[in-house]
């Protein structure tokens, strides 16, 4: 009877510690878009910025109370539950690096966290192709009687140009984040996240040895590739695709959006202080806090790059991405030296 | 320097339309871009959606109330227009406009000059994604737009030009010739830190070099004009020419690749040189009157005047009969620049044809006057 209590109390506690984190998460995440834009950018660029709480708190909020009207897609229905399945997805990630659920063993793994990433990914995918929006070829304007070149070429809208670049980003452009993952999966000899923790705390956090440090360097590149940030915004650039797969999100649907990015940036920084720090994103652990002050140090190296670089084409993006993977590559195989 | 930008003559696949309303684009226009593999292969580009008729309620008022009407062709280059349609009814009633008057118009002109290339520095370096740049031009540019709300009373319109002479508002006195001396000292400050700044940055130039280049041969081929076509190697300024400018002296500067960057970097060295045009108007700033009002209206036939403005080439013409104005005309530099920048965007990739069209210093608001009826009703898809 004593065993089944305490049995009952552990699961009490592990579910404490699950809801605990996942708040503790959203919490922290909704400042994150701030301070990238507030105390960074903002500052870089020598402006005021926004309010600190108004790019990932109050925009979504505001965003919840406004019309909703019905976006120029196909499939208007699923083109708006893409945000919200992304953001359940990204929740997942989140979960399956808490110690509490290690016991399902190959879904706490770095292949099912890679796997989800992967799928967080192809979600642009679909987003791109579900939208239509009249920023391109639904303009109104009587184009094709005007001397046209090519009338028999097909018309593309430019989210279709964004979803070939989402899809580029999902073959090579996310390579350096994944490649990073591998180096204290090489060194740990294991996949599973416990064995890596497990790792780290017998010989110490991966991130201070040599193969660590590169890979560190690699995992944050990859993070702002995967983050779609500026110079590596090949898939909402503003000078062609604009807001890309984004562009027809309004109301409630934008806000899943915004809060989706902000989220991520705290399981990317989570990730990373699981891999390369060993330190498991736990409520009840006191290094929740390095969690955090990654999370938050992340955002503002992000904004820094950001703020003094232009924005990437194939012709800047593919050699920069090739020299990350080959460096990821080194790293692992000083991991495994 | 050749951008590879050979127009195909086989069939392209895909058309990636943009705009009317874009977010690269500060105006409403259509660029048709035909890709293949998101590079551009021919593109289209076509205004038309911003229609005002100047001209046409031009026709008819009296000479002085369409001077003034002209400045609101452009939100950028006001001074430009209102300056050269005072210049055709100068021309055609002869009339002497006093040295001291003749002074102001040139710093007022060239203060615009800086403002319209700051701009364009700012809008170029958003569209490039750097939005730090475009923050600090912008903020180099208030210096600019305060010294022209000091002389003029306005940020945009400051209506410094009238028939034989310039307004008395825009008088220049101790206090504001001294903010101009330091306004000039500040701006060349800044714009210098920034040029270096900018030429040293590894990234920037791998985007800028060689992007949307024209060679002189394309240039002359397609009539470009302005700081467009000096980007490519040749000496053509009209400045040169207008007696105006005759008392002062200045370089006409001039780049080689004719590309992304030889553009950027015509405007940022045509700013020292605009400063040492008003420093040399400040200090030789001749005593007297800024206004000739002793001219008589009379009947002209069609009157030319052609002006160096920030983009280029400006055409004004009218003719005056009972002093009201009859059959005007007005050519800004960016209608003749059009087919070099379609042409600056074959070759490139699509995130740079935007930015191939940004380099000629696109305004197509000021351009945008002809009228276009779509036969929309019976979708006979027929212009008239």
């Amino acid at each position: 009877m004593q065993i089944v209590d305490t049995d009952i109390s552990m699961i009490l506690i592990s579910l404490v510690a699950v809801i605990g984190t996942l708040i503790v998460a959203f919490a922290v995440s909704v400042w994150l878009p701030g301070i990238e834009r507030k105390f960074v950018q903002a500052r870089i660029q020598q402006r005021v910025g926004p309010p600190i709480s108004s790019p990932g708190f109050m925009a979504p909020i505001k965003f919840f109370f406004k019309q909703a009207m019905t976006p120029n897609s196909p499939m208007p229905q699923l083109y708006n539950a893409l945000p919200l399945i992304s953001l359940i997805i990204v929740v997942f990630i989140l979960l399956f690096l808490m110690p509490q659920m290690y016991f399902l063993g190959a879904l706490a793994s770095i292949i099912a966290v890679v796997g989800l990433l992967k799928v967080e990914e192809i979600m642009y995918m679909f987003m791109g192709s579900l939208s239509k929006s009249v920023l391109s070829v639904n303009m109104p304007f009587p184009d094709l009687v005007k001397g046209a070149k090519y009338v028999d070429a097909t018309r593309s809208f430019i989210e279709e140009i964004s979803t070939l670049r989402a899809f580029r980003l999902i073959a090579f452009g996310s390579f350096p984040l994944y490649i990073a993952l591998f180096v204290p999966v090489a060194m740990a000899r294991s996949i599973y996240l416990k064995d890596i923790i497990a790792f780290q705390q017998l010989n110490g956090p991966v991130l201070f040895t040599v193969a660590g440090a590169i890979g560190a360097i690699v995992y944050f590149i990859g993070f702002m590739i995967l983050m779609n940030e500026y110079p590596f915004a090949i898939m909402k650039t503003k000078a062609d695709v604009m807001e890309g797969p984004y562009l027809e999100y309004m109301s409630k649907y934008r806000a899943y959006t915004y809060i989706t990015r902000g989220f991520l940036i705290f399981v990317l920084a989570s990730l990373f202080a699981t891999m390369f720090l060993g330190i498991p994103p736990n409520i009840f652990n006191p290094g929740i806090l390095v969690t955090i002050a990654v999370a938050i140090l992340f955002p503002i190296f992000m904004a820094v790059m950001s703020a003094f670089s232009p924005i990437f084409t194939f012709r800047q993006f593919y050699p920069v991405v090739a020299a990350t993977s080959i460096l990821g590559v080194l790293a692992i195989v000083a991991a495994f030296l | 320097m050749d951008n590879n930008n050979k127009i195909t003559t086989q069939v392209i696949e895909t058309e990636v339309p943009m705009g009317t309303v874009h977010s690269a684009a500060l105006e409403p226009y259509r660029l048709r871009l035909f890709v293949e593999d998101e590079i551009v292969r021919d593109a289209e580009l076509t205004i038309g959606v911003n229609h005002r008729g100047i001209e046409r309620i031009m026709e008819g008022l009296p000479v002085e109330k369409a001077n003034s009407l002209t400045e609101k062709v452009c939100g950028i280059c006001s001074n430009s227009h209102i300056w050269n349609s005072c210049l055709v009814a100068e021309k055609g009633l002869e009339i002497d406009v006093p040295p001291r008057a003749e002074y102001i118009r040139i710093i007022m002109e060239e203060l615009e000059r800086l403002h319209s290339h700051l701009l364009y520095l700012a809008h170029g370096s958003e569209v490039l994604g750097h939005e730090t740049f475009s923050m600090r031009l912008f903020y180099i540019r208030e210096t600019v737009m305060e010294l022209l709300r000091m002389i003029g009373g306005n940020r945009v319109q400051y209506g410094a030009s009238i028939i034989g002479g310039v307004r008395p508002r825009c008088e220049l006195n101790e206090m504001r010739i001294q903010k101009i001396k330091e306004g000039m000292d500040y701006i060349e400050e800044k714009v210098l830190e920034f040029a270096d700044r900018f030429i040293r940055d590894p990234m920037v130039m791998s985007r800028i070099s060689g992007i949307g280049a024209i060679t002189k041969a394309d240039a002359r081929r397609l009539a470009t004009t302005g700081p467009t076509l000096r980007a490519t190697g040749i000496e053509v300024d009209l400045r040169r020419d207008m007696e105006q400018y005759e008392p002062f002296e200045f370089d006409v500067i001039t780049q080689d690749t004719g590309d992304v960057k030889a553009n950027l970097l015509m405007r940022v060295l045509e700013i020292p040189e605009s400063i040492k045009i008003i420093r040399q108007a400040i200090k030789d700033l001749p005593e007297g009157k800024i206004t000739n009002r002793s001219w008589e209206m009379q009947d002209t036939d069609i009157i030319r005047s052609y002006i160096e403005v920030p983009r280029g080439k400006l055409y004004h013409s009218y003719k005056i009969e009972d002093g009201r104005l009859r059959n005007s005309i007005i050519r800004t530099p960016s209608i003749t620049n059009i087919n070099t920048m379609e042409f600056a965007c074959i070759g490139t990739h699509i995130t740079d044809a935007q930015l191939a069209v940004v380099q000629c210093d696109p305004c197509f608001t000021c351009t945008d006057r002809a009228i276009q009826i779509v036969d929309h009703p019976f979708r006979k898809n027929r212009i008239i």
